[in-house]
């Protein structure tokens, strides 16, 4: 079996917000939506102190438990583990985005445009992609990887800390870049089951 | 697929063209000049990606580079020629603009140039940061007669001190680290490899993967960045204290330890010439030639005649009855003075961390070890020092940047595996060249002003141009200097401007004290701006023309080979940055607006001669200089030229994108092809002393020359000084990675992810400071300087901040109307910052970027 996941080395991530912009770029997502997003906090005492970045998405979880409580079949999963949502099904109720331990599901009630009262031929091309008053999210860009590409966060990563591939794959690139490394997943104790791993 | 579809266009309605294609070009977020596919559809960019095989970036980019497309589309884009018909301009003054057409604004700006060009060419200055077409544009500035070519418009801060230091001691524009064979780095104000500065995406992922490997990397910084946030260890420092911080560590490492690499140092550096008690060489007799010890023969002979193995770098000895040092011993007692401890009260950094830190990088660098590069044995030094505006932005900036650079000489690092690397110094068409004295230069392609040795035959005289030449013989960068000329052009015997023309920069932002640069702008007689946006600066012109988005140009040269590209990539690559669209407005490329204008003006042919003579080309481009040539046959001539192939032109990179060739071990390992000596005593400093001291007497103007000391020092700037009245803090900047100048400001992605940052768009204060000052977290300030000039912004209490200091990122908070997306967003930190001699390097000419302050509630 394939079972698609992603993995994001902490100690590589510098916080450049790359991803988060590809994201934006190749799934044209609008004011206030972002599927990909860097958390930025930090941690410890003047001098031993640091920024941390963090970055968050969808974590196409295998338990999803924004599947179970959606009543319309709109969220569903792949054999390979993608979470997708059916905007024809959707219907806006946003039980979905309460579910989300994560926080990753965005619902915007109208499309605003990054120019005010501006329609760029940019954001009319790209929200024709979905309506409003639909819940979004991640969709680990099905689109790029049913055509052999990388998702776009991986593919522009300037600090090399995505990679995506086949988890139950020994030797896949996913796989490899666990080994010998602190390995973990987001909220464990939920027995959501992320496929998105984390190195720290 | 690369053809450009034309059809219908409106403002705002794609084109009715059915296409979808993936459009080789070169991003322009940054300078850098990213190898980018954008993939258009029915006319519309839909997605911008990095090309794989470019080695320049391996097919990625930041933000910067994903988010160019949104600020294709701004609404806000200038698009019609303006006039102004408000006389009076200021800050704030509204010019009342009214649309004009192409033909009458050309007609006012030819006339312009007509006039002043028959007059007083010299009057006529190029401002502008556009480095990706600076050879066709500098050639345009030659042909009009004028010597006033700035490349002043941003950048003020970045390079002066680094340049000259680079220039003097690698050959070259900038320095690296060797990152895939470094096992110990130390940044002093650098974030190298986090996204910023030299070909920041590539060294990104080279950086990444080095510290994977386990590459130690120290960060020396007073703000706790991206860089020092992922560093093994971060080293807080009081601003303007590096090169005390650098002079400590080198005592530790020359003087308690010991280490440093002798036989660089005979061989390889001006450490063997004989120094007299007056600093300066002794010199041969006849010859004039530095003097070393010739341990054999038992005298003293000319460094080129003695046996290299058998010169003396420490001890004492009598030529000529005279009593002389080898320099590199001068250097070394000289450096007694720097204790760890002295410098510790300077830097803050404690005295146990100073010592254990130089003496692990000592350790790390594996003096004497050699390692095997593709059969060829080379020294194996796997430690370097980089430096960035951080560490040199300050009133003393040379000593700055060469007290770092001094670290990387001694370990003997210079181009070998693990070490310290300039930028391209040896190409397939050039090479390091031979100054004065057996020292090495830049190769005069790579040269970017006048070569550092070249005043030693000049004449001591008033400057002739704006860039203050005679006053800053050995700098290698002119910002400054021209922002000087410019805002007081009598002071320096010269005439003031009586034309502009602006482009691609906003100097009212990317300066210092915009108050000053106002009341010169408002001097100038007529300016003329080629604007993406009605900004700042823009605000200040007499005729606005609409300026090209970077995904509607073409720009044969985005990566100029002697400077920009990346030396570790292991190739030579040329590239095309080609219109991916035609703009529904008309907004050429300022240079076929240039063009155009010199046909129109009478120096077309003029123009054509000198970019024949003056370029930098591969081989003499080819022009008919009695035909005006359209920006596609000049780049279909310049590619062929460059790619070093007549069948590469314009229709064959639009296809492939770029040519690449793989590089010569020479050219990857510079070391190979040294044979010139890097100095690590600057003795001609004492000749420019006298040199500008003779210029400024001619002048009658007072001029400090105090840095001109061959021996490395630090000088504290004029924020050093303890001052009275609550001014206890000191205000530094720094770069994000997602940020660059002030234009990607107005970019409303960037925009977004800035105002949901921690800490962007806030004044970082440490949380110690912060209570102390009654401060709360998010709580409005104004921060203050001592001739009262402020800035007001909201606080981020943190701890990722040294407690004397506060911080306020990139080119934040816009002013101009017509940027509404930046516009009162985040504070402006070069407001804070005086323009006066007191903060200006008198050898680099370099800007302190670092004020002291008070913070106060708003």
């Amino acid at each position: 079996m394939t079972r698609l996941g992603m993995v994001i080395d902490l100690k590589r991530c510098i916080g450049c917000y790359g991803c988060t912009m590809a994201c934006k770029a190749e799934n044209a997502t609008p004011p206030g939506v972002f599927w990909n997003r860097v958390l930025v906090w930090e941690e410890g005492k003047y001098p031993v102190a640091r920024q941390v970045y963090f970055p968050v998405q969808c974590n196409h979880c295998q338990d999803a438990p924004c599947k179970k409580v959606c009543p319309t079949g709109a969220t569903s999963q792949r054999p390979d583990g993608i979470v997708l949502i059916d905007y024809n099904k959707c219907i806006g109720c946003r039980a979905c985005v309460t579910a989300c331990p994560y926080q990753n599901r965005y619902y915007q009630r109208e499309t605003r445009t990054y120019y005010p009262g501006v329609l760029t031929p940019f954001e009319e091309v790209g929200y024709a992609k979905f309506p409003p008053k639909v819940v979004t999210k991640c969709n680990f860009c099905v689109h790029r990887v049913d055509q052999g590409l990388q998702p776009a966060c991986v593919q522009t990563c300037i600090s090399k800390a995505r990679t995506f591939g086949d988890l139950d794959n020994p030797e896949s690139e996913v796989s490899l870049v666990m080994r010998n490394r602190h390995v973990f997943r987001l909220r464990p104790e939920l027995g959501t089951e992320p496929s998105v791993y984390y190195l720290g | 697929m690369a053809s450009i579809a034309v059809g219908e266009q409106s403002d705002n309605a794609p084109t009715k063209v059915k296409d979808d294609v993936w459009i080789n070009s070169s991003c322009n977020g940054c300078y850098s000049a990213c190898g980018i596919k954008v993939h258009r559809v029915n006319g519309v960019v839909v997605k911008i990606e990095g090309d794989p095989d470019f080695p320049h970036n391996l097919g990625r980019l930041c933000a910067k580079g994903n988010a160019g497309l949104i600020a294709l589309y701004n609404p806000n884009r200038v698009k019609t020629p303006l006039k102004r018909t408000n006389p009076e301009k200021g800050i704030g003054v509204d010019p009342q603009w009214v649309e004009i057409g192409r033909e009458e604004a050309l007609d006012t700006v030819a006339a312009k140039l007509k006039e002043t060009r028959e007059n007083h060419p010299d009057r006529m200055g190029m401002c502008h940061f556009d480095t990706n077409a600076a050879p066709f544009i500098g050639a345009w500035t030659t042909a009009f007669g004028s010597p006033n070519g700035y490349q002043a418009a941003s950048g003020y801060f970045c390079g002066a001190g680094l340049h000259l230091a680079t220039g003097l001691t690698n050959a070259s524009f900038h320095c690296q680290i060797d990152l895939e064979h470094c096992n110990y780095a130390i940044l002093f104000g650098s974030q190298l490899g986090f996204g910023v500065g030299h070909c920041p995406n590539i060294t990104t992922q080279e950086m990444s993967d080095a510290r994977i490997r386990g590459m130690h990397l120290v960060v020396v910084d007073p703000v706790c960045n991206h860089a020092a946030s992922k560093a093994d260890e971060w080293v807080p420092i009081r601003p303007g204290t590096d090169a005390a911080l650098a002079l400590a560590m080198l005592d530790v490492m020359l003087n308690e330890l010991g280490i440093y690499d002798a036989e660089f140092i005979q061989k390889l550096t001006n450490g063997p010439y004989l120094v007299g008690p007056d600093g300066l060489y002794i010199r041969h007799e006849q010859s004039k030639k530095p003097l070393v010890w010739d341990a054999t023969a038992g005298e003293a002979r000319p460094y080129d005649e003695a046996d290299a193995s058998q010169t003396p770098i420490m001890g004492q000895f009598t030529v000529r009855g005279q009593s002389c040092q080898p320099a590199f011993q001068v250097l070394k007692e000289h450096l007694r003075q720097y204790t760890p401890e002295k410098a510790s009260e300077i830097t803050t950094v404690p005295a146990q961390t100073i010592r254990r830190i130089a003496g692990e990088y000592a350790k790390a660098a594996s003096i004497g070890a050699t390692t095997v590069i593709k059969g060829q044995t080379l020294p194996f030094r796997p430690a370097a020092t980089n430096m960035y505006r951080g560490a040199y932005s300050h009133a003393h900036a040379t000593h700055h940047a060469m007290a770092v650079q001094l670290m990387n000489v001694v370990i003997g690092n210079m181009y070998v595996p693990g070490g310290h690397f300039g930028i391209n110094p040896v190409g397939p068409w050039w090479q390091i060249e031979e100054g004065i004295d057996g020292l090495l230069v830049c190769g005069k392609q790579v040269q970017m002003g006048p070569p550092p040795y070249n005043f030693l035959n000049n004449k001591p005289e008033p400057p002739k141009s704006h860039k203050l030449t005679s006053l800053f013989p050995i700098s290698f960068s002119s910002s400054v200097s021209q922002q000087l000329a410019f805002t007081d052009p009598e002071k320096f015997g010269l005439a003031p401007l009586d034309l502009m023309i602006q482009c691609r920069g906003n100097v009212m932002m990317t300066t210092v004290a915009p108050d000053t640069v106002a009341a010169a702008l408002k001097n100038v007689g007529f300016i003329v701006s080629f604007a993406n946006y009605l900004d700042e600066t823009a605000e200040f012109a007499d005729i606005v023309l609409p300026d090209a988005h970077y995904l509607e140009r073409m720009d044969p040269s985005p990566n100029e080979p002697y400077t920009s590209q990346n030396p570790n990539s292991g190739y030579w690559y040329w590239r095309l940055r080609q219109p991916v669209v035609e703009p529904s407005f008309k907004a050429p490329h300022w240079l076929e607006t240039l063009i155009e204008l010199a046909e129109r003006a009478g120096f077309l042919e003029d123009y054509l001669r000198v970019l024949t003579t003056n370029t930098k080309t591969r081989k003499p481009l080819k022009l008919d200089l009695h035909k005006k040539p359209t920006l596609e046959e000049l780049s279909d001539v310049w590619l062929r030229t460059q790619s070093g192939d007549d069948t590469k032109g314009l229709e064959w990179f639009k296809e492939h994108g770029h040519v690449k060739i793989k590089r010569t071990l020479q050219e990857e390992y510079p070391r190979l092809a040294l044979r010139c000596r890097v100095p690590l005593y600057y003795e001609h400093f004492l000749t420019a002393k006298g040199y500008v001291e003779q210029v400024a007497q001619e002048l009658d103007i007072e001029w400090s020359t105090i840095d001109y000391t061959p021996l490395i020092s630090w000088f504290p700037c004029p924020a050093y000084e303890p001052q009275a009245g609550g001014f206890e803090l000191f205000a530094v900047n720094y770069t994000l990675p997602f940020h660059q100048y002030s234009i990607t400001a107005e970019n409303p992605w960037l925009q977004e992810i800035t105002e949901r940052h921690p800490y962007a768009y806030k004044i970082m204060i440490n949380s110690e400071t912060a209570r102390r000052l009654g401060l709360q977290d998010g709580g409005a300030v104004w921060v203050e300087e001592l001739e009262g000039r402020k800035v007001k912004g909201n606080v981020k209490v943190t701890e990722c901040i040294h407690p004397e200091v506060v911080a306020i990122a990139c080119v934040f908070g816009a002013w101009a109307d017509r940027k509404p997306i930046s516009r009162g967003r985040g504070a402006h930190f070069n407001s804070l910052l005086p323009f006066d001699l007191k903060h200006i390097d008198p050898i680099s000419c370099g800007a302190d970027a670092c004020a002291r302050v008070k913070v106060y509630p708003a």
